[in-house]
């Protein structure tokens, strides 16, 4: 289908092993997908790992990691006086003037020298591959040659997607790639006169097997869990979810263990006193036989692009309970019937009360997950739509 | 290279990316200071004497220092002449202690340089100490001179476009499609930093009583918060409300927008009311569109023997420019009063019936019917005009005033949020009402009734 010309540069602000965010995750596939589909494909990131900290941990230049080119650059992160408090009142749905945005976007993390490294070698890429939309990296080196410039948006209902500042990059930009209907849905609502787009999904590693007695046996978890995967923090809904489970488990004793994956602090609030197990960061067997153990799978967020985790969840067979103020994740449990959402405390009562009394009825429901997920979002498929709209948006050389 | 940098969007922040990447692709080591965070290398506050002190432990480290100057950057607004001195002293010795200085000037007030007072004395000093000094016109170059005292050897004039490249790949039929632009419309654009002096409002003044497709779009920023920039860009909103046929385009631009609307218009419309040399010209140029600019500064130098800029010398050589460029025929002198003869009533009534039109609110018989204004806008016009309210912004820094003032905000907003909050919510639903008040469709619930 295509000549495989040029060479793609993709730049997440993150790259390498153990890096919790589905944005960077999923670039990191999609760069190992396109170099075995034969592309010239290098990785253009920073020498951090943490997006809290942006502690510079990894050395600067170039390398071969794990057989893809990587290029790395340091991160410069001077936090502004005032960044805290421009952060507050965008979340708190205040319009910022354009130089407050301005100062909010350069207040945080910054890395010139990838800045200046685009300036000076753009002309050796075909196309350059950013993620997500809101951070420095993508929102400075995107418009350094917009005509290359490929937006893998991640793209949520958040107070960031509606700053003016982002409407030349969503209008100029190369083309952006979206991963299911609702965030194309968003993007035309919010910017008129979007660039070139696709919904390409998201690509999913299917595993051969998975065991989840093994995994049970090896951490000591007896008895039904829910399941929790990706940060632990409060824009991921984790707080409100453990805030919500404590009420809930006040009011009825439910069966379940609630087990969590991934980076971030566990705090359990009280009620949920020894009811909470972090198993901490998982390999990606360890982890789907997680999915493949757990009685459910939780997925609290409300601004989520795609949601990795709950097709990783029907893969294996589990059902979702997932929070309905996604317009994204509510699609994808309407489109394969295999989960359920919830608007409030009481209603995410329910759905347990569900998969505790009705456990049947509930692996029932999520059997159609599998194939959905498998007739939608296998990489070979998401790589067959990346590939045509870069193809399509950016010119060989 | 000192000098405000992107991502922030600054004109001066775009001309001196294009010197950096021309520098860096000739094989120089280029590091770049600015003014505020940016993708610059480091950031450092100018302004004031601290700055020009702090720049001067800096520039020995240096081979050749580029300052893309306007006085903004490194004088505070409306200086005393205390403070011009005490920056100028301070600039003077950096400059001093740099191995090679070249000042790329894109503003500068020649009156400051003239005169015996110590202000003066100390500005031609610090001009005195720069090596190279780079203007964009021969006009500039003479004034310079003659301003600041400087050997006419160091003061050279370079092309002010020789370092652009285009930013937006797309042609006219994309970038018109992306911005909501008919195909078939005749889009004259003025654009840029909205500041007073820019004078786009006499660009809308000279298209007011055009007909599509001939439209005017406004399209740029308020760059410093000032209550004089910001009423002006309210004075511009509430203009083009009142003009069929004008948009303003107030947010943020980036480079690539910014070539986009260019490449979307039919004529660039300058209509300046003071200013040296223009970017905007050059990028026009680059991108192959016709100019319409005002006879000001040094942009007769720099428009010489290029195509397709017209210069005028006033509003009404302007408004025939345009209407030339649409092709319109001029309007007969007495503008149609001639039909009201001379009864008071008829011309008071034909006084109504034009100013309605200027706003939108009726066609008069000149107008096409495709020009009728939308009568929810002119009903609510008075309201909309009532900008969403903020609290003053503290503004960053690390000084004390900065510091207090964010410390006085963090202390009163709990209290005067609610405040502006309900104001706004107030003035929504009051736009909102009085739209259907006036909207004969609406059934007063908010429902349409059947057409």
């Amino acid at each position: 289908m295509t000549g495989r010309e040029g060479k793609i540069g993709l730049v997440p602000a993150r790259y390498g092993e153990k890096i919790v965010g589905g944005a960077e995750i999923v670039l990191k596939q999609m760069a190992a997908g396109l170099r075995d589909r034969g592309w010239d494909v290098e990785i253009l990131t920073t020498t951090a790992l943490d997006h809290h900290s942006w502690a510079n941990e990894l050395a600067p230049g170039f390398a071969v990691e794990d057989g893809m080119p990587v290029r790395r650059f340091p991160v410069v992160d001077e936090v502004a006086p005032d960044r805290g408090e421009l952060e507050h009142r965008i979340l708190s749905g205040e319009r910022l003037t354009i130089a407050e945005q301005q100062r909010w976007m350069n207040g945080g993390m910054r890395v010139p020298e990838l800045y200046h490294y685009l300036l000076d070698n753009a002309d050796d890429y075909r196309a350059l591959i950013f993620t997500p939309y809101p951070f420095w990296v993508t929102f400075a080196c995107s418009q350094i040659v917009p005509s290359k410039s490929v937006l893998w948006t991640c793209l949520h209902d958040e107070p960031y997607a509606y700053l003016d500042l982002f409407e030349p990059v969503f209008a100029g930009s190369a083309g952006l790639l979206f991963q299911s209907g609702p965030e194309q849905d968003l993007a035309e609502r919010i910017q008129s006169g979007l660039s070139p787009h696709a919904v390409v999904g998201c690509g999913v590693e299917i595993p051969e097997s998975y065991d989840p007695e093994g995994f049970r046996e090896r951490h000591g978890i007896d008895g039904p869990f829910l399941l929790y995967a990706g940060r632990r923090e409060g824009a991921k809904g984790w707080d409100d979810l453990l805030m919500s489970l404590a009420r809930i488990y006040e009011r009825r004793e439910l069966p379940f263990t609630l087990v969590t994956m991934g980076a971030g602090e566990v705090r359990a609030p009280r009620g949920l006193e020894g009811k909470v197990v972090d198993v901490g960061f998982l390999d990606d067997r360890e982890r789907d036989n997680a999915f493949a153990a757990a009685a459910a799978y939780l997925q609290p967020s409300r601004y989520e692009a795609f949601s990795r985790t709950i097709m990783e969840a029907w893969l294996a067979g589990t059902p979702v309970i997932a929070n309905g103020g996604s317009a994204v994740v509510s699609w994808h449990c309407e489109r394969s019937g295999a989960g359920l959402t919830y608007d409030d405390e009481f209603e995410l009562e329910q759905c347990l009360f569900f998969v505790a009394d009705a456990p049947e009825q509930a692996a029932a429901m999520a059997s159609s997950g599998r194939g959905y997920v498998l007739e939608n979002y296998t990489w070979e498929l998401v790589l067959d739509r990346v590939e045509r709209s870069l193809e399509e948006w950016t010119v060989a050389p | 290279m000192v000098t405000p940098y992107p991502p922030v969007r600054d004109g001066i922040a775009s001309y001196a990316l294009q010197s950096v990447a021309q520098l860096r692709g000739q094989g120089h080591d280029v590091r770049v200071l600015s003014p505020g965070p940016s993708a610059a290398h480091e950031h450092l506050d100018l302004v004031g004497p601290r700055g020009g002190l702090a720049l001067a432990k800096r520039v020995r480290d240096y081979d050749r220092v580029v300052v893309q100057f306007h006085p903004d950057f490194f004088y505070p607004v409306q200086a005393t002449s205390v403070e011009r001195l005490e920056v100028s002293a301070a600039l003077a010795t950096a400059f001093r202690l740099a191995a090679r200085v070249e000042v790329v000037v894109h503003e500068v007030d020649y009156r400051l340089g003239r005169g015996r007072s110590l202000a003066a004395l100390a500005m031609r000093a610090m001009w005195r100490q720069v090596d190279d000094i780079v203007v964009h016109s021969e006009t500039e170059r003479r004034s310079f001179v003659e301003a600041f005292g400087v050997p006419p050897g160091r003061v050279r004039v370079v092309d002010h476009g020789s370092a652009f490249v285009a930013r937006s790949a797309v042609g006219r039929p994309e970038a018109r499609a992306s911005l909501g632009i008919a195909p078939d419309a005749f889009v004259f654009l003025s654009i840029g930093f909205i500041q007073p002096h820019k004078g786009y409002d006499r660009a809308i003044d000279a298209f007011a009583g055009m007909t599509p497709p001939a439209r005017l779009d406004v399209v740029g920023s308020v760059r410093v918060e000032e209550p004089d920039f910001v009423r002006y860009a309210e004075d511009l909103e509430a203009a083009a409300e009142a003009t069929a046929g004008v948009s303003v385009h107030l947010g943020y631009v980036s480079d690539e927008l910014f070539d986009r609307w260019i490449l979307a218009s039919d004529v660039v419309v300058l209509p300046y009311r003071e200013i040296w040399s223009s970017g905007v010209m050059e990028r026009a140029r680059l991108l192959d569109r016709p100019v319409i600019a005002t006879r000001v500064g040094a942009l007769a130098d720099q428009a010489r023997g290029a195509q397709g800029v017209r210069l005028v010398a006033d509003d009404a050589e302007l408004r025939l420019a345009m209407r030339e460029a649409a092709g319109v025929q001029e309007l007969p002198s007495n503008d149609g009063w001639s039909e009201a003869g001379a009864r008071r009533d008829d011309v008071q009534a034909l006084v109504v019936a034009r100013a309605a039109a200027r706003r939108g609110a009726v066609p008069s018989s000149r107008l096409s019917d495709a020009s009728a204004p939308n009568i929810d806008a002119v009903a609510t016009a008075p309201l909309r005009r009532l900008h969403e309210l903020h609290l003053p912004d503290p503004g960053a820094g690390r000084g004390l005033r900065p510091r207090l003032r964010r410390v006085v905000r963090r202390l009163t907003a709990w209290q005067l949020q609610p405040v502006v909050d309900h104001v706004n919510a107030l003035t929504r639903a009051s736009v909102q009402s009085v739209s259907r008040a006036a909207d004969p469709a609406d059934d007063g619930t908010g429902g349409r009734r059947g057409r």
